[in-house]
């Protein structure tokens, strides 16, 4: 608590230093500034009791319905471009949602997949494209896990007691490539996969040979990458072996500096131990991932022993035995695809609780490489959660702090008298955005809500186009925050009136679980982003 | 605690004790086993933090235990400060299963001593006993551990149940005993008692009213 504390008198560097380093935080500071100049905002801002007032497009009378098929159907136009640059269609979704039914298309656009100016014919393109890169970054993982195995085998039959089944269970990974050949038959849409060719390379060669800190890497160009994308049809398309293809650079502004670089990937896995402990503790996480998600996808749900139990395998789970099959199965695609996400992103790797961000995400997206993508999408910005040097999260703290502060200084000061104005105790909403808090549906329709705020903010909507809404509430990157804030703020009577220690409202914050309502929460953060956002 | 007054004695302790421990060797199913008899085969990685309050019974005495659990992942820092805030006995985990989970017990420790006093109140639980047929660390190599950091040491099922309570009361009761004849250590705090709230040192708290009281009793008792 002490050091959270000295961070808030830090905060104006640390805050500032993120603001440069991060594109999305200029982006909105940009954007507060044309806010702020614009004729409507100004007059909309001269009385704050006015802006108090205004419905939010949350509020129980004008809550609208969720984005319907036939709706998002007709959202584009003839060669498959949404109309009017996505306007109408974040609009939609910020104010209700999407029908679940149409999620696995419409989650690539809000997540930033897809461009909202892209043509279907772009769109096939990039999928393609996305695919391949990741079925790179997949195989890459199966030669570290296979290092990281062969080393414990080593151990183990240099003295320790190993466990009986191990050995059988090596085998399965033994074998070159088995997740290629698995996942090519196995995926839910396997027709939209190339099968690898099998080759006989020992998978861990080229990376055994000499220093393993210095051929550990994903870069490109070396040797060992080579020898494995010339299995694929990618091989001679220097393009595809580049996971930021420039197209999407240009098209996403925050790019550059919020994903991960290639640079980043060999300076800092110099040590396959970060990876491995990754791959360990991935392990064990997926395998006692929840079953809410269950209900959600009947296809999912109902996948039978045989292919559950090859997936598993062909991503290394062990201990899985005891689970039903749709557990296994989605275990083993939280497993391929944080693997993949920890080798994108080293920086991050993996941290606990990400795979309470990705559960949602496969349960919609059946494909791996696209809810691969996706989770990329997600993590832009929710990857600062998950920092080491935690600079995310304490911005993140001080926000709701902010918040409190400014909308009830009654609160604040009795927070203030608990030595709990760092608003510790909504660490976990923040870290894994209410996934804790809220049922899977809830979650769902305000994640959808946040991400359709963040893609209208990268896509510069605001200027014109949404000078209604902009006034009613402007698109927020903290909207999260706000929410969070609004939270704490229903229960502020108990909190000040009964409530004489942290661990008190530590504990009041732990058990909201089920007692949320989404759509409240968010009219109430709408009415605090309305009264609050340009003073936080 | 016989020399206390009958005033006293109508008191109640509260003792928070942290369970620390690599990922997934049962450190919220130990929590759930003790405070609610409950056990889940597949619970979620705990984030932040959680505690349960338990009360248990020492000598004729209600004292209450708040146990705090928390993630296994060393990179929750922002945490770690908070949860070692006034720490006064720790059950540091591994499981039995897994040796990588005993072999980071040094690690466990030393973030233990870094962030709390020397005197916490500490056992080395060997959990998940019931499965005897994966056992990677030996019960003697748990008993030689903890008796070279001076610690205590107990092997435990949440799953069964064995052993669980006894795990903690080993920890309360301890810390009850050494409360209960710090005649010494009261006079020391006193000394230094500017520093003694963030120090992490025995805190024997009132319910309700919490750390003033507490401050309070260290002053008045005995």
């Amino acid at each position: 608590m002490r050091t959270l504390r000295r961070s808030h008198t830090s905060s104006p560097s640390s805050s500032n230093s993120s603001s440069s380093s991060s594109p999305w935080i200029h982006l909105r500071s940009v954007f507060l500034v044309v806010a702020a100049s614009s004729p409507a905002y100004c007059s909309s801002s001269s009385s704050s009791s006015d802006r108090g007032r205004l419905k939010s497009p949350w509020s129980r009378r004008k809550r609208k319905h969720t984005l319907s098929p036939q709706q998002w159907r007709s959202l584009f136009t003839p060669d498959g471009k949404l109309r009017h640059g996505g306007v109408k269609f974040l609009k939609k979704v910020r104010s209700g949602g999407v029908d679940p039914s149409i999620r696995l298309e419409v989650w690539p656009f809000l997540l930033g997949v897809y461009n909202l100016n892209s043509s279907k014919e772009e769109r096939e393109v990039l999928r393609t494209q996305k695919r391949k890169e990741y079925e790179i970054l997949r195989r890459q993982c199966r030669r570290l896990l296979k290092c990281s195995d062969d080393s414990i085998n080593l151990r183990e039959t240099g003295g320790t007691n190993s466990s009986g089944d191990s050995g059988s269970f090596n085998q399965g990974i033994d074998s070159p490539d088995y997740e290629d050949v698995v996942s090519a038959r196995d995926s839910l849409s396997s027709e939209e996969r190339n099968p690898y060719v099998e080759h006989s390379n020992h998978p861990c060669s080229a990376l055994m040979e000499g220093d393993l800190g210095s051929r550990q890497v994903t870069d490109p160009n070396s040797p060992a990458f080579d020898t494995e994308s010339s299995d694929s049809d990618s091989s001679d398309d220097p393009e595809v072996s580049n996971t930021f293809p420039t197209t999407e650079s240009e098209n996403d502004p925050s790019k550059e500096d919020s994903s991960p670089s290639r640079t980043e990937v060999q300076s800092k896995l110099h040590t396959s131990e970060d990876f491995s402990t990754w791959q360990r503790i991935i392990r064990l996480d997926a395998v006692r991932a929840n079953e809410e998600w269950i209900a959600y996808s009947p296809t999912q749900a109902a996948v039978s022993v045989e292919r559950a139990c090859r997936s598993a395998e062909a991503v290394g789970l062990r201990d899985y035995e005891h689970l039903e099959p749709c557990r296994i199965f989605h275990a083993a695609r939280l497993v391929a695809i944080l693997e993949a996400y920890a080798l994108y992103d080293p920086e991050i790797g993996y941290c606990q609780g990400m795979s309470d961000l990705l559960s949602p995400i496969i349960t919609v997206i059946t494909d791996d490489h696209e809810a691969f993508w996706c989770f990329v999408g997600f993590m832009k910005k929710a990857r600062h959660n998950f920092r080491l040097d935690e600079v995310g999260i304490r911005r993140q703290l001080n926000t709701v702090s902010k918040i409190i502060k400014h909308k009830d200084s009654h609160l604040y000061r009795h927070l203030e008298k608990l030595e709990a104005e760092d608003c510790f105790f909504v660490y976990r909403m923040v870290i894994v955005l209410f996934r804790r808090e809220l049922t899977f549906e809830q979650t769902i329709g305000l994640w959808e809500v946040m991400w359709a705020n963040q893609a209208a903010i990268r896509a510069g909507i605001g200027k014109s186009a949404w000078s209604r809404i902009r006034q009613r509430a402007p698109p927020t990157e903290d909207l999260l925050l706000y929410a969070i804030a609004a939270s704490v703020l229903q229960r502020r009577k108990q909190i000040i009136e009964k409530y004489s220690s942290m661990d008190e409202i530590l504990r009041e914050c732990n058990s909201m679980a089920g007692h949320l309502d989404v759509w409240k929460l968010l009219d109430d953060a709408h009415n605090l982003v309305v009264n609050l956002h340009d003073k936080i | 605690m016989a020399l206390c007054t009958e005033e006293e004695q109508s008191e109640d302790y509260l003792f928070k004790v942290v369970l620390i421990g690599d990922s997934a060797v049962g450190k919220s199913n130990l929590l759930a086993r003790f405070a609610r008899d409950e056990f889940y085969p597949n619970s979620k990685s705990t984030i932040g933090v959680e505690f349960q309050t338990q009360k248990m019974d020492i000598n004729g005495k209600e004292v209450k235990a708040q146990i705090w659990d928390t993630a296994g992942q060393e990179r929750f820092r922002a945490v770690t400060s908070a949860y070692y805030r006034g720490a006064v006995g720790a059950l540091l985990v591994y499981d039995i299963s897994r040796r990588q989970t005993f072999d980071d017990i040094g690690r466990w420790l030393n973030e233990l001593h870094t962030h709390s006093d020397m005197n916490v109140v500490t056992i080395l639980v060997g959990n998940k006993s019931d499965l005897k047929d994966l056992r990677e660390v030996s019960t003697a190599e748990g008993k030689a551990l903890a008796e070279a950091q001076g610690l205590f040491f107990i092997e435990t099922s949440a799953l069964d149940s064995s052993n669980v309570a006894a795990a903690f009361q080993t920890v309360v009761i301890e810390i009850y005993n050494i409360l209960s004849r710090k005649v010494i250590q009261t006079q020391e705090l006193k000394k230094e008692d500017p520093a003694w709230m963030g120090s992490g040192k025995t805190i024997v708290l009132h319910d309700g009213n919490q750390e003033v009281d507490g401050q309070a009793k260290k002053g008045g008792c005995c």
